[in-house]
């Protein structure tokens, strides 16, 4: 390596360093109190799902009941850990891409507190009663607004970061980003407003609350996760991006597909009938975006015959864009009217779908950012690569037990309540196994979640490994119990 | 450039310093190279359209997608599935089974003439609201339905030539229809017509001397101003709607709640009762 080039990685490298340095606190506080939230939310997910296939566990608490126990769980995955997950990697991301330090580290980190406890609040009054009953917005009516202060106070940084940016060029992972930084507002202000303000028909509400479920995930969970894996793969790889028009394909067909989609779970309700189909339609259409997203950053990684890295964070990527295909075939899959839109309709299906795509996708993806991110802004690396495969594995028996458990349960379940002779008890006895496999698979969960929340809090003591080699999966192990043998015990 | 501190490079590693160390992680990164141009590929294509006829098919199933029509059906009965042994319907009371019935064949076969409210236009159509013949006797009736009527009517008026409406009326829609008329338009007769009243018309109605011609008032007032023979029906007696037969009352089944105003009738059929 010649001095001059050698000068300029140099102060490149201390450019990226000080940006790091700017966003410690605020990501690491995202990343951490978003993996315990995800802990407590695998908890209420086993006890939720314990009680589906063993409906007298823990019955003389009322804390515990189903009805509150359920919501709890699927609320505290959202805006627990899914939220500021994807909080925590958006503000790097964006300061990264725009080469702009973060001026304002303490606004971020106080709202980042507000939301938490905007969240704990939430979650305290879904248990103790106070839920709205409507699916993924039972926080009480008062937490929203909060929740909507304080994410402007978060991610408004990252648009002024991205408008004093000194290129006038714009990064792929930039689009999505900034897209779902955008829609966030769009579509949480909407249907709060008119769901929690306005007096609407309970129907046509039912119908919106739809919509905002698939919008949750189409117009903010799956873009912030496209958005990590198209910086990730590159980055890691150090190889292009394929195809700029595959991605612009991707990209756009999202953005005017996904918001059409979502009133198919109101299959057969009496709204116009337009409705439930085009949301329908629009599902199924979803799969373009995602499969061509996930084509073009899976030949990024795989351009070559040259043997990757075993990277964690590569690792997990590669994982989340398998859950992303996954998730691509699924939303055709349980869309087509006549057969399995009506099959599934009041099944477990949709909430198998719902998990393969904020666990099996978004998840992943978020995990392979974190493995990529907490080493960078700590200035220390991972303590062990044994966790780190603890986690990996863990989670993908669990979270492919969990999919295809629900996926292929709603079918099941969804037949025996077509045949209406038999009495509605064989439904459920039907649907048990099931359930007991995915009580089974969210204990594996909670135990590889364990690992990661456990490593990440080592972390962010700082007493992670000092070095200058990154932690990785295959040949690290010799170096590791050289330098940190007490890790993981 | 990626890796410039080698693993287990003793040299590098004492030379590291903490401010060095602190940017390891950073300086060992790669650079995102440039986005490359190809173009889209050919089976990417072929699956994105793939996709998109099986989306359009999901949209053309919706069939009338700006229509209520196919999720609400007026008069909606349901039929009990192949197979299955036939769930009897919540019983109605007499009048009202007729009368329902009675509204269907009336809406597809009367309206045309009589109208909407069965007051005829006073020309070529008369009226059957206050009509003598319509609530007189019942074979009388029975005989102008299924044979259609010409010359005078019952107010002496000669209107155009009513055509015979019988060919292919079950005894259930007749009697439906005598009914209905009986007890609607302004009409207050309060009897019901039943089905086997409505059978022993129709037998009538075959055995007529001129059969196959309309009925002439002479006609009718020679042979038939008769009530038709039959048990009657009190209004309130719980029958079946489906069969208009009467339900026995210790076997009846307790009458459930119709289903919500509003209910998908199409997609969730009342049939689901146990």
């Amino acid at each position: 390596m010649s001095s001059a080039p050698s000068a300029t990685a140099l102060s490149d490298a201390t450019l990226r360093a000080g940006i790091d340095r700017s966003l410690r606190h605020p990501v690491m506080f995202f990343l951490t109190s978003g993996a315990a939230w995800l802990a407590v939310s695998i908890l209420l997910a086993i006890v939720a799902s314990i009680k589906v296939h063993y409906p007298g566990f823990m019955d003389e608490c009322p804390y515990a009941s189903y009805g509150r126990v359920f919501p709890a769980h699927i609320n505290t995955l959202i805006y627990g850990w899914g939220f500021q997950a994807a909080f925590g990697v958006v503000i790097w991301l964006m300061a990264r891409m725009s080469r702009q330090q973060c001026r304002a580290a303490g606004t971020i980190l106080t709202a980042g507190h507000v939301w938490n406890f905007g969240v704990l609040l939430g979650v305290l009054g879904i248990l103790g009663g106070a839920g709205t009953g409507m699916p993924w917005m039972e926080f009480p009516r008062f937490v929203w607004p909060a929740l909507v202060l304080s994410y402007f106070a978060i991610v408004v940084w990252s648009f002024i970061q991205f408008r004093v940016r000194d290129s006038d060029k714009s990064y792929i992972a930039q689009w999505y980003l900034l897209a779902a930084m955008i829609w966030f507002p769009w579509f949480f202000i909407t249907a709060n407003g008119l769901l929690h303000w306005s007096t609407g028909h309970p129907v046509m509400a039912a119908g919106i609350n739809a919509w905002f479920r698939s919008a949750v995930v189409f117009l903010f969970f799956i873009p912030v996760a496209l958005g990590a894996a198209y910086y990730l793969a590159p980055k890691l790889t150090g190889r292009p991006i394929p195809s700029l028009t595959l991605a612009r394909l991707g990209f756009w067909s999202l953005a005017v597909v996904a918001p059409w989609a979502g009133m198919q779970k109101l299959a057969g309700a009496p709204l116009p009938v337009f409705l439930p189909y085009l949301g329908a339609a629009a599902t199924a259409l979803l799969a373009v975006p995602l499969a061509t997203a996930a084509i073009n950053i899976l030949r990024t990684i795989f351009s070559t015959e040259e043997k990757l890295p075993k990277s964690p964070a590569l690792h997990f990527t590669l994982a989340g864009l398998i859950g992303l295909l996954l998730l691509a075939v699924a939303a055709i899959a349980l869309n087509l009217p006549g057969s399995s839109l009506q099959l599934t309709q009041f099944s477990i299906a949709g909430y198998g779908f719902d998990i393969l795509a904020i666990y099996g996708c978004f998840s992943f993806i978020m995990f392979g950012a974190v493995y990529f991110i907490v080493p960078r802004i700590t200035c220390r690396e991972w303590l062990s690569s044994r966790l780190i495969n603890m986690h990996f594995f863990f989670s993908a028996y669990g979270i492919v037990a969990i999919a295809f458990g629900a996926l292929f349960g709603g079918f099941i379940q969804g037949s025996a309540q077509e045949a209406w002779l038999q009495p509605w008890e064989t439904v459920t006895e039907v649907v048990r196994p099931y359930a007991a496999v995915s009580t089974f698979a969210w204990c594996v969960i909670l135990f590889s979640n364990i690992f990661f929340f456990f490593h990440l809090a080592l972390m962010w003591l700082r007493l992670g490994r000092r070095g200058a080699t990154p932690t990785m999966l295959d040949s690290a192990a010799a170096d590791l119990t050289a330098t940190g043998p007490q890790a993981g015990h | 450039m990626s890796e410039p501190y080698q693993p287990n490079d003793p040299a590098h590693s004492a030379a590291a310093t903490d401010a060095s160390l602190d940017q390891a992680a950073a300086a060992r990164e790669k650079s995102i190279p440039e986005n490359g141009n190809q173009p889209i590929s050919l089976w990417t294509t072929v699956i994105c359209g793939a996709v998109l006829i099986v989306a359009g098919l999901i949209l053309g199933y919706g069939g009338n997608r700006f229509s209520y029509n196919s999720l609400f059906r007026d008069g909606y009965v349901r039929t009990a599935p192949p197979g299955s042994v036939a769930t009897p319907l919540p019983p109605k009371p007499a009048l009202d089974a007729y009368m329902a019935r009675g509204k269907k064949v009336f809406e597809a076969k009367c309206i045309v003439c009589h109208g909407p409210d069965a007051k005829g236009n006073g020309v070529t159509f008369p009226s059957l609201v206050g009509s003598a013949w319509a609530n007189g006797e019942t074979e009388r009736f029975a005989m102008i339905v299924l044979n259609g009527l010409q010359g005078p009517a019952s107010n002496g008026k000669t209107y155009g030539v009513m055509t015979p409406q019988g060919i292919g009326m079950t005894a259930e829609e007749l009697a439906g229809i005598m009914t209905y008329v009986r007890n609607h338009f302004g009409n207050t007769k309060g009897d019901v017509i039943t089905t086997e009243m409505a059978k022993a018309a129709i037998n009538i109605s075959a055995a007529r001397k001129n059969s196959g011609q309309a009925v002439t008032a002479a006609e009718l007032t020679a042979d038939h101003v008769n009530a038709l023979p039959g048990k009657p029906v009190a209004a309130t007696t719980l029958v079946d709607p489906l069969t208009l037969e009467p339900v026995p009352s210790a076997a009846a089944p307790p009458v459930t709640a119709p289903p919500a105003a509003g209910a998908p009738a199409a997609a969730t059929p009342a049939a689901k009762v146990p």
